[in-house]
């Protein structure tokens, strides 16, 4: 087949590693040569553009897939050999398809507003370029994950964005807690990344032991087109390996995609600046795991144990995160929660088969949890960076913008009818509810599919309730609560706007080679440093709309958030055009559509009504600064009821103690052991050279006698064993 | 044997007569002193450079060899001669010895004597790499512990007698027991070999083990050999529960010292079980591959949890080596195609991560003076490039995908893994992995420590980043990381043959096993023992690419080869 026509993808990844390379390798240099202003204005818009370019050829390849027979919408290319030795093959090389494509639209598309909207939002900081340094590399990463036609090169991806994760919610280092933070991410994704691995190597061992049984010739065996075809043989062939392959999968997705117990640290990850939690931990990066699944859905589709499964840990997590969520005053915190809920959903759907609705939330998820992320870091921008709920309140008056777009992300998630929400969602707890999904366990039989399902309608009121809670506090709900702000209360500050202590140095010492700064150096660079004002929150605060590249995003994703969820079931048929061979099996519905409609449309009212009844009014008191007026429930719900606690704390007092206990062993008895033999040489050593001129000297000594002796006594023995046969 | 004759012993002598050189040259000339080092360092470096121009990958035959009697009333002779497996440790030797020479311009102290034992080391180091004669290896072996042990103890830090004496005496006592080895191999060869000749030519040895006669009817003697000269290899990589010396040794060592330790020295013990014990012990190597394995997983688990609580950066990094020389180990015993290439790869990546490493490391010690984690933190400001460039070769060292260190760890995982789920012993792998989310844990709160947060020492602030000279030294190596990441084979292709022939060696049976003195024969497309009858020089073999299709095809071997000696007494 002629591929030469989707060439073109290759520059989808690499106008973003070009960028990325500009704004590492140039960004200091123009920003130092052609001012604050200019160079931030040039290196912000050399940030975009490659983004947005390639999105457009993005759309253009997509059309050009449009125009294909369905059954031959897939398309393989190879850039080189990565890895080729006579045993592995694994060529870098991109499929596209419906499935990628989707994804690279939404990550280059929503990824180009992000970047725009990001333009406005960092125009402070004095890191600019480094800030797009990652957040370029992020977008190559994460298009490498979805494009990639193999296991391996799909973990390169999947690797990658964790780096760019790491790096972008440590972005202000400055603050340990922001670095921690970082390092909770990376190693708790690198915990799920351990399962993918565990999934590859089971596949991998598998088809190199039974190649012949199940026909694979190509050798190119780890890459999609040649594996997947044959995923049920390798089930029929072994059950119980291919099971537990697709679960040590799913660990992985857990790990990106944040179920529990793996979501302990998106919660941490808010602490990156806000765009990095709207396309990162909210549109792109975190729904990797269900693309993964969806990817993969030839061996999840043989391996229905690991479905059922899946589907009770999505439900699980969806009712906890939504359950937190509720204890959260930090904004941020409270979408971040939001989103682990979310991603619950997805996996719910991916659970009982129903994977095209896994990633039809996927992508109004995407644009309207982007929307509300950015949303928030407007509404944060505008309040000086304070972050609490507490503190705002008839934010309407100030933000009409941001309030009116937020309003629109609220509908939308709440599961307005007919908004994106409400379809995907439906669509979800519809397959989920009417599924026949069993976990056989203990001998019996669990209905997983169903039970989640309907734990997902739970989730859905409780959604509606959260999201109405925050939408009411910010926006709405009386006047302004921080014109009564009080001293001393704790804020949390997106940026780390430490003062910078005086430049005293205290190296006196001789210098030689140059190392330090002499006095005049230190002095010119305590002057060029920018000492930013840092205006804190206070009484006499008035909030300013953000600028236009900061709403022109959220204005555009408002519009996907209102008719993308309609655009995408009726006009594109997102069914068929992801799954074009398996037509909808028409099976007995338990619970019919309309029956389907009028539970989503009652849970929907009844959150938001319940939403109203309590919030309206203001911040109730139970919900307030003192601490020791919440309820019970609320106060653990904040806590994430002991989980993070424990899991966090267990693993690193664990840790410690172990590594404590480790190396105690190492020094006092794995090296006692040795230092012991030395230290008996060195008396025998002693005793024999009647020396005590050094130890060097005693031990050589020793040596030289015992070994001349030793190599004679055996030598003569192996002779004679050698030879007795 | 011709074909480039003298390149290997020329690279040899380089460091070795220019050592000598050096030595002539008045102490008080330190300019001129280190600029003759680099040059002759240079020097070394391009020659062995040329082995890559005349090397043949696709054959599992060793090249470039010379041979001429040393001893021959005793058997030993001065054979060299490079293959697939040493063929980019050689160079890596020079490579790494060039750049730890350059760095070296800090050194002070005894200048002349310092720069001499570093040229005396790199030929040493080069001289295992490409021995074929059992003494030869031996000889070559223990001479890289003078230079290192002085190295140590003469520019060393606080506790360098101790640990200078440890290293010396902790590897120099288990070596002893390879030379019983060795001794006994040529005594068994003479008793068994028609002719009774008495050789420690590793050629001629491991022809006669190819063929089943070595050690039939051995009994206990194989094991026995096989323990003999793994202690001293297991001593050598380091392996838990041999690994005592390395932190000592570490820490206390000059920066070049720890980076030609960690980069080169430890790779001799790995590249001993590849070139003499798993040819020459075939069947007590299937038998306690096992042993092997369990021993390298432990290793990579406990090196892991030592080094998150080491006080001190080069600690760390030296027991981050223990776990990563465990997945070399764990690659190699794998005795799969996949696991040994990567085990083999490994090799050069983790020489080339943790090098970097320390050499990153001297740069800040250069400094500050100090290697505490608790005098450091809030760098990232102060030193952007230098923490960009740190941030590299962690990542490299954490594993990172499209940097090198992923390729190896991930090849010797998976053939480690196959070699484990075939056997029923799925789950050692889960520590294995286990061991890279370790990795992650300590390097990143290394790189926490060192560069995150505000500077809290007053003494940093006035510290100017790297310079650009020193950004080029640590540049080559951050080249080498992105290039052995993204385009992995040009380092594995040349590497796969020899590999693939030495994993026969192990897995055939006696008379269906590669020889490497037959020179007629070599691996095919379906990993078979093929005759080629075109062969115009050493190692130019003129077939196809040589693909092995299934790494399990392999244990029933159908052709056997022409075996030049026949059967026992």
């Amino acid at each position: 087949m002629d591929t030469s026509a989707f060439n073109s993808v290759w520059w989808i990844f690499a106008l973003p590693v070009f960028g990325f390379l500009w704004q590492c390798l140039a960004g200091k240099i123009v920003i130092d040569n052609l001012g604050d202003k200019l160079g931030k204005r040039i290196m912000g818009a050399s940030a975009v553009l490659p983004i947005a370019a390639a999105f457009f050829i993005a759309v253009d390849l997509t059309g050009k897939l449009h125009s294909m027979p369905a059954e031959s919408r897939s398309v393989v290319l190879t850039l080189f050999d990565w890895i080729n030795i006579q045993s592995l093959h694994v060529p870098f090389e991109f499929r596209v398809d419906a499935l990628s494509m989707m994804m690279v639209l939404i990550i280059t598309g929503i990824g180009s507003l992000i970047h725009l909207y990001a333009t406005g939002y960092m125009a402070e900081e004095k890191d600019y370029p480094r800030f797009f340094t990652y957040l370029n590399l992020f977008v190559a990463a994460m298009l490498v994950l979805v494009l990639g036609n193999n296991l391996v090169l799909t973990f390169i991806g999947w690797e990658g964005v964790g780096l760019c994760s790491y790096l972008l919610i440590g972005f202000w280092y400055k603050d340990v807690a922001n670095s921690k933070a970082a390092n909770k991410a990376f190693i708790v994704n690198r915990i799920g990344d351990f399962g993918f691995t565990i999934g590859m190597f089971l596949l991998i061992a598998q088809v190199t032991l039974d190649r012949n049984i199940i026909g694979i010739t190509d050798p190119r065996w780890l890459s999609f087109d040649v594996l997947l075809p044959h995923a049920d043989v390798l089930f029929k062939i072994n059950p119980e390996i291919t099971t537990m392959a697709a679960l040590a999968l799913f660990v992985g997705a857990m790990g990106k995609s944040a179920q529990f117990p793996l979501y302990l640290w998106l919660p941490d990850a808010m602490a990156g600046p806000t765009p990095v939690s709207a396309l990162i931990h909210a549109a792109t990066m975190v729904t990797s795991g269900v693309f993964l699944l969806n990817r993969m859905s030839p061996v999840f589709a043989a391996a229905p144990q690991a479905g059922a499964v899946i589907a009770i840990i999505g439900a699980a997590t969806s009712l906890l995160g939504a359950l937190i969520a509720f204890g959260q005053t930090d904004i941020k915190k409270v979408l971040a929660f939001s989103t682990v809920s979310q991603l619950g959903y997805m996996f719910i759907g991916c659970g009982v088969g129903a994977y095209w609705a896994g990633m039809f939330h996927v992508t109004t998820h995407a644009f309207f949890k982007a929307l509300l992320f950015l949303g928030a870091g407007a509404v944060i921008h505008a309040m000086a960076h304070d972050q609490d709920m507490r503190n705002y309140g008839g934010l309407w008056k100030f933000l009409k913008i941001t309030g009116a777009t937020m309003l629109v992300g609220w509908a939308a998630i709440a599961g307005f009818p007919y908004l994106s929400g409400f379809f995907s969602k439906e669509e979800i707890l519809g397959a989920a509810v009417n599924s026949d999904t069993v976990l056989h366990l203990g001998g019996y039989m669990w209905s997983t599919g169903q039970v989640a399902g309907w734990i997902g309608f739970v989730v859905a009121f409780l959604t509606a309730a959260y999201m109405t809670r925050m939408t009411l506090l910010t926006f709405f709900s009386g006047e302004g609560r921080w014109k009564t702000i009080a001293a001393g209360h704790g804020h949390d500050h997106d940026h780390e706007h430490g003062h910078h202590d005086a430049h005293a140095h205290a190296h006196h010492h001789e210098d030689p080679h140059g190392f330090f700064y002499s006095d005049a150096e230190m002095h010119a660079r305590a002057v060029a440093e920018p000492h930013e004002h840092h205006h804190a929150l206070d009484s006499h605060h008035v909030p300013k709309e953000v600028p236009p590249s900061m709403w022109m995003p959220l204005a555009v994703l408002a519009v996907l958030s209102l008719v993308g969820g309609a655009w995408l079931k009726y006009g594109v048929n997102l069914e068929h055009w992801l799954y074009p061979g398996a037509e909808a099996a028409e099976h007995a519905e338990r619970v019919s559509h309309p029956m389907l409609l009028g539970i989503s449309f009652t849970v929907f009212l009844a959150g938001v009504g319940f939403g109203f009844w309590k919030y309206a009014k203001g911040l109730p008191a139970d919900e307030g600064w003192d601490l020791s007026l919440w309820k019970r429930w609320r106060t653990s719900a904040g806590r994430q009821f002991g989980i993070d606690a424990a899991l966090t704390d267990g693993s690193l007092k664990g840790g410690a103690m172990l590594g404590a206990f480790l190396a105690g062993i190492d020094k006092w008895l794995i090296d006692g052991v040795v230092n012991a033999s030395g230290r008996v040489a060195e008396l025998a050593g002693g005793l024999l050279s009647r020396t005590q001129r050094g130890y060097v000297r005693g031990y050589a000594l020793l040596m030289q006698a015992g070994v001349v002796a030793l190599i004679f006594y055996v030598i003569y023995q192996l002779s004679h064993l050698g030879a007795g046969n | 044997m011709n074909g480039g004759f003298g390149i290997l012993s020329l690279t040899i002598a380089v460091p070795a007569v220019g050592a000598l050189l050096l030595a002539l040259v008045p102490d008080a000339y330190t300019k001129a002193i280190k600029g003759l080092a680099i040059f002759l360092a240079a020097a070394t470096f391009v020659v062995s450079l040329t082995v890559l121009s005349v090397f043949k990958g696709q054959s599992y035959h060793l090249q470039l060899v010379e041979q001429m009697n040393w001893l021959p009333q005793l058997g030993v002779s001065y054979k060299v001669g490079i293959d697939g497996i040493s063929v980019w440790l050689f160079l890596l030797t020079t490579l790494l010895t060039l750049l730890s020479a350059i760095f070296s311009v800090y050194i002070e102290k005894r200048v002349k004597t310092y720069f001499v034992l570093m040229l005396l080391l790199e030929a040493a180091m080069l001289g295992v790499f490409v021995s074929l004669d059992l003494v030869l290896f031996y000889t070559f072996f223990e001479f890289t512990l003078i230079p290192m042990a002085m190295l140590v103890w003469i520019w060393g830090g606080a506790q360098r007698n101790y640990a200078a004496a440890k290293f010396f005496l902790y590897t120099f006592l288990a070596s002893i027991f390879m030379l019983l080895g060795i001794i006994a191999l040529a005594n068994r060869y003479a008793d068994v070999m028609p002719g009774h000749e008495f050789t420690f030519d590793l050629v001629k040895i491991q022809n006669a083990v190819a063929s089943g006669v070595l050690w039939k009817g051995a009994g206990v003697l194989q094991p026995v050999l096989f323990w003999a000269f793994s202690l001293a290899f297991l001593v050598k990589c380091p392996m838990f529960p041999f690994h005592t010396w390395l932190p000592d040794a570490h820490t206390e060592a000059p920066t070049a010292g720890s980076m030609i330790l960690a980069g080169v020295l430890l790779k001799m013990g790995t590249y001993g079980f590849l070139r003499i014990v798993m040819p020459l012990f075939p069947e007590a190597t299937q038998q306690n591959m096992w042993i092997m394995l369990t021993l390298a997983v432990v290793g990579i688990i406990y090196g892991a949890i030592v080094a998150a609580v080491q006080p001190d950066v080069k600690k760390l990094v030296a027991y981050s080596s223990v776990a990563h020389m465990g997945f070399v180990m764990y690659g190699i015993f794998s005795l799969t195609h996949t696991g040994m290439v990567g085990g083999a790869y490994q090799q050069l990546n983790h020489g080339i991560s943790t090098g970097a490493l320390f050499l990153l490391i001297g740069l800040l010690y250069e400094r500050i003076h100090t290697r505490e984690f608790k005098a450091m933190g809030g760098l990232k400001a102060q030193m952007p490039v230098y923490a960009a460039l740190f941030l590299i070769v962690m990542l490299s060292s954490v594993g990172l995908p499209g940097l090198n260190g992923f390729i190896g760890e991930f090849m010797a995982m998976a053939g480690g893994f196959q070699a484990a789920y075939q056997a029923g012993w799925a789950g050692l792998y889960l520590f294995a992995g286990l061991g890279v989310v370790l990795a992650a844990v300590y390097l990143l709160w290394m790189f926490q420590k060192v560069f995150y947060g505000k500077i809290t020492n007053e003494s940093l602030k006035g510290l100017k980043d790297l310079k650009p000279w020193e950004v080029g030294l640590v540049g080559v190596f951050v080249l080498f990381i992105f290039w052995g990441g993204i385009m992995p084979n040009t380092f594995l292709k040349p590497t796969e043959a020899a590999i693939n022939a030495t994993r026969q060696m192990v897995r055939n049976r006696p008379g269906a096993r590669p020889v490497w003195g037959d020179l007629t024969y070599e691996v095919n497309e379906k990993g078979d023992l093929i005759r080629v009858d075109q062969r115009s020089d050493v190692g130019s073999y003129s077939g196809e690419r040589i693909v092995l299709t299934n790494d399990y095809y392999l244990m029933e071997q159908p052709k056997a080869p022409m075996v030049a000696m026949g059967g026992g007494r």
